[in-house]
């Protein structure tokens, strides 16, 4: 209960006595305070007001206090199973788990007294107390929440003279993931976050005790779409990726704010990169589109990053600098632009909002045509979660920039290259989806001009291609399917003599001789031309989202 | 004949000269470094000269330079002991405990060090300075030709390198020192061995002096050159044998008592003339007072712990970390992010070699220093290096350098 109807809470009105004569209600009388929707506490010692309904460990959290806690996660229920949150909390006989405990008007809470501090001592040793010495050949160490809250909470030596218990170490849960049942500290957030999230029962528990193990449910593996998110709330290393482990540490990797190019749903993102290479992407905390959690095939994406890249300017195949590959194209566009009808430019979904305005920039200054090419859409992938069956990061951004302009859909594109009708294509990405004749045509064409990021289909059948940056080389945008536009940042460089798209675009105008209006410096500024005359995006602020980042690595330098 | 000399010279101010005067020279420029020699380190001195007369000597320093301020925000706590061995690199010892110094005033842990660590670091440092003061005077006398002095010193300070390494396990660059103690404890038979390199040290030291104290040469190239007053070595910030040469009672070790020196009894010689021969004297009876303190520490070392027991500062010993994950954790923790400093600055410092170490670290509270500078003395005595050979002959230049004892490693960081 949050919303009051005002109106429904006037002031008494106490000079109604019979006998009198009813004293008149002012018509702006003082509404009473409405029914409180924030709660005060005390936490050691601190008064902190929060929302109604939140519990004690994210109220300690809004003050900087950092209560340890295993099971818990913002983003799943309250299990209250690791017991590592324990506080006191005046007038309870007994220490209260701060994560289920709701606040409570007045409540007093205590995170530092010797009693809480003991149980959360002792709570470590317990949970260490038949964890393997793993920490070197284990894929968490470094962003290891184990291995954080013993060193600050507990920090003291082993007092264990006995065998460990021993338990499967390398068990195959499913096509991503590998258990080591030995490292698992049984919080159960991996089995949540299956039903929670994935809306699939596949985790289960068994046998109780020190013998308490992870495993799959029966007839079960761990396969649904979002079961890499299992790893990333994995507070020690029971659950590996089989994508990422083995392959980088993770305190060596940096982080980067990006948006997932795999669909249309825009997940925000952290690329976690190394010496100019991509290793892993993990998601990115943002509540009005992804939440916590991402999907398993977006993770995979990194990987295109570095397959089949186009790093150099290409003529007829053969590699050619840049002055001399848009020197030629330039000389080969001049006679079809006589008639701009007979060149197509083709704007990609794939592609970012300032690739795309660019080269419509372009296509404006030559009065030519507009395309779109796209990736088809996959009905299979969709739900009602995260996944959508678009599987391009851009439909939006493209056709806000194209705006009134009339976009020809791609079976005209092949119609007009089949006939003769084009005799120029410019266009943007290597997702142009066109049948085995139309590649012929392409091929005999002198002035097909390709500005793509990897070497693949009609890349190939270009008689010139130029080397654009990928998503994760550049700084650009992509507005995903809620018309939200969206910000990446440049991670690692891009191969070869790739450059950012809407450079290739601004430098293949200047060769055309139309590089007055299709000429940037920096992304800042394509950012600014293109906030100014995209109209769903005027006024859009260039530089750090309002939302402050939160790198898994903020604390990582250099 | 005035008139005519005004005519002359065209200037009326030096119309009393006489005729022979020969009129002011153009100043002609002669570099001095960086590579040379007789200049310590590489340091360049652009000399502008008059004849042999110095008239101005412009001091440039930075040849080695090594962004070691740089580096250390980028490395953690512990890793930075390294690159302190590299500061003044005749006396590392000092560098490490001074920088543990800091660190520690910035955990709240000063005094809270084990007395044997403390003991230890006093043993550490003061063979240290005895290493320092010897290369510095043997090195200076080699350049004023006196050949012999420089191979009696190096050998000694051979020997004292020697105990070094069996104590660090490096010659030169030991890293012994850890933040809440040192790296390990003493060698077995350490003092015995110390106790005897200081008596054959001594012997040396007899040979040494008489060859040089009352040597003609020597003095006449040391006494009455590169005089500082004692206002003027408070003035340009001096400290250590440069202002105790020049009467300035300061010593970190007497006025700002750290570690156990308190403990200890021992002097600190001051010169009264202020010029290269009180500095040689000065650092001659400083390795004399240090070995004072050598005994009277191998006789008051007590026995115990040799790191704070604290595993929050403390890596856990080797056989704990390979078997029980609790100092696995407590291991990879240090070496990964390092020691967990609250946010705060704080300025420590002590008696290097040279003179007043410091260190001002700036913590962010992750495991590196925000911001980690060092007040090298090599770099404040440099400052006054060019004031010190002014008016001098060029050949002058070389006593007072050697004295300045410039250590580039220390001065360009």
């Amino acid at each position: 209960m949050t919303d009051v109807n005002p109106n429904a809470a006037k002031p008494a009105v106490s000079s109604e006595a019979p006998g009198n004569p009813p004293a008149p209600i002012p018509p702006a009388a003082p509404l009473t305070p409405a029914a409180p929707t924030t709660v005060t506490l005390t936490i050691d010692g601190k008064p902190v007001t929060v929302a109604k309904g939140t519990n004690v460990l994210e109220a300690a959290r809004s003050l900087g206090l950092d209560i340890s806690a295993f099971c818990y996660h913002p983003g799943l229920s309250i299990a209250a199973c690791c017991r590592q949150c324990l506080v006191s909390v005046e007038k309870n006989p007994k220490l209260q788990p701060s994560c289920q405990q709701t606040v409570g008007e007045g409540m007093v809470v205590h995170t530092t007294d010797s009693q809480s501090t003991l149980a959360r001592k002792q709570m470590l040793e317990f949970t260490l107390l038949n964890h393997p010495v793993d920490c070197p050949i284990c894929d968490k160490a470094g962003e290891c929440t184990l291995q954080r809250l013993y060193f600050e909470h507990d920090n003291a030596d082993s007092r264990v003279d006995v065998k460990k218990v021993e338990k499967p170490k390398v068990v195959d849960l499913g096509p991503h993931i590998v258990l080591d049942a030995e490292r698992c500290i049984l919080c159960t957030r991996c089995i949540r976050v299956c039903d929670e999230v994935a809306g699939e029962h596949q985790l289960e528990m068994k046998s109780r005790g020190d013998h308490q193990e992870l495993t799959t449910a029966p007839g079960q593996q761990l396969d649904n779409p979002y079961s890499l998110n299992t790893v990333d709330v994995c507070p020690v290393g029971a659950l590996t990726s089989k994508d990422f482990r083995f392959t980088m540490r993770s305190w060596e990797l940096e982080a980067t704010p990006s948006i997932c190019n795999g669909c249309a749903t825009g997940c925000n993102i952290e690329i976690h990169h190394n010496n100019g290479r991509a290793w892993r992407l993990v998601p990115r905390l943002n509540l009005d589109v992804n939440g916590h959690w991402m999907c398993d095939e977006g993770r995979f994406t990194y990987h295109e990053l570095r397959e089949q890249r186009l790093a150099v300017p290409t003529v007829g195949g053969l590699p050619s600098s840049w002055d001399k590959a848009v020197k030629l194209a330039a000389e080969r566009l001049a006679g079809p632009l006589k008639d701009p009808a007979t060149v197509a430019v083709v704007l990609s979904a794939q592609a970012s909002n300032e690739d795309n305005f660019a080269l419509a920039r372009l296509a404006a200054a030559w009065k030519a045509p507009l395309y779109l090419t796209a990736r088809p859409e996959r009905g299979d992938r969709a739900d009602d979660k995260l996944r959508v069956a678009d599987v391009n990061p851009n439909r939006a951004g493209v056709l806000a920039i194209a705006g009134a302009a009339p976009l020809g859909d791609l079976a005209a594109l092949e119609t007009g290259v089949n006939t003769g009708a084009i005799r120029a294509v410019v266009f943007l990405g290597h997702d142009l989806p066109v049948s085995e004749t139309a590649l012929r045509r392409l091929r005999e064409l002198d002035c097909v001009i390709a500005l793509a990021s990897h070497e693949r289909g009609p890349v190939k059948a270009a008689a010139i291609a130029l080397p654009i940056a990928a998503w994760a080389e550049t700084a650009g945008s992509v507005t995903n399917v809620d018309g939200k536009v969206q910000r990446m940042h440049p991670a690692i460089d891009p191969p070869g003599l790739a450059v950012a798209g809407w450079d290739a675009v601004a430098r293949l105008a200047s060769a055309a001789g139309v590089g007055k209006t299709v000429a940037w410096e920096h992304a800042r500024l394509v950012w600014k031309d293109m906030t100014a005359q995209v109209k769903p995006w005027s006024g859009l602020p260039w530089g750090r989202e309002v939302r402050p980042l939160a790198l898994r690595f903020a604390g990582s330098r250099g | 004949m005035a008139d005519l000399k005004t005519l002359v010279m065209g200037r009326k101010d030096v119309a009393d000269l006489d005729l022979e005067t020969e009129l002011p020279p153009e100043l002609m420029t002669v570099n001095m470094g960086p590579s040379h020699p007789a200049m310590h380190g590489t340091v360049r001195i652009v000399l502008s000269v008059d004849g042999e007369r110095i008239v101005k000597g412009d001091i440039q320093p930075g040849y080695l330079h090594r962004c070691f301020e740089k580096e250390a925000e980028h490395a953690t706590y512990t890793q930075i002991f390294p690159y302190t061995d590299r500061l003044n690199y005749v006396s590392p010892m000092i560098n490490n405990c001074g920088y543990a110094m800091a660190v520690e005033k910035l955990l709240g842990l000063t005094g809270h060090i084990p007395r044997r660590a403390e003991f230890i670091r006093v043993i550490v440092s003061e063979v240290s300075r005895i290493t320092d003061h010897l290369t510095c005077v043997g090195a200076s006398a080699m350049e004023l030709g006196a050949f012999g002095p420089f191979l009696f010193f190096l050998k000694v300070r051979e020997w004292l390198y020697t105990w070094l390494e069996e104590v660090s396990g490096a010659r030169l660059t030991h890293s012994y020192v850890r933040v809440g103690g040192v790296n390990k404890d003493l060698p077995a038979g350490w003092a015995e061995k110390l106790d005897r390199r200081l008596t054959e040290m001594e012997g040396v030291m007899v040979e040494v002096e008489s060859m040089l104290n009352l040597n003609r040469i020597f003095h006449d190239r040391m006494a009455g050159i590169g005089v500082m007053t004692r206002a003027e070595a408070i003035a340009w910030g001096q400290s250590g044998p440069i202002a105790r040469s020049a009467g300035v009672d300061y010593d970190v070790r007497k006025d700002h008592p750290y570690s156990v020196y308190p403990e200890f009894e021992f002097d600190v010689p001051l010169g009264t003339s202020g010029d290269c021969l009180d500095r040689y004297l000065i650092r001659v009876e400083e390795i004399k007072q240090s070995t004072r303190i050598l005994r009277q520490a191998m006789k008051m070392i007590p026995d115990g712990p040799w790191i704070i027991d604290d595993g929050k500062v403390a890596l856990p010993p080797k056989t704990e970390a390979y078997n029980t994950i609790e100092a696995m954790i407590r291991h990879f923790k240090h070496i990964v992010d390092g020691i967990k400093v609250a946010p705060g600055e704080c300025y420590t410092f002590l008696e290097g070699g040279n003179g007043e170490l410091g260190f001002f670290i700036v913590s962010d509270g992750t495991g590196r220093p925000y911001k980690c500078y060092v007040r090298s003395p090599s770099f404040v005595h440099l400052s006054a290096t060019s004031k010190l050979i002014k008016n001098h002959l060029i050949a002058d230049i070389v006593p007072i350098f050697g004295m300045i004892n410039m250590i580039g490693g220390e001065c360009d960081k």
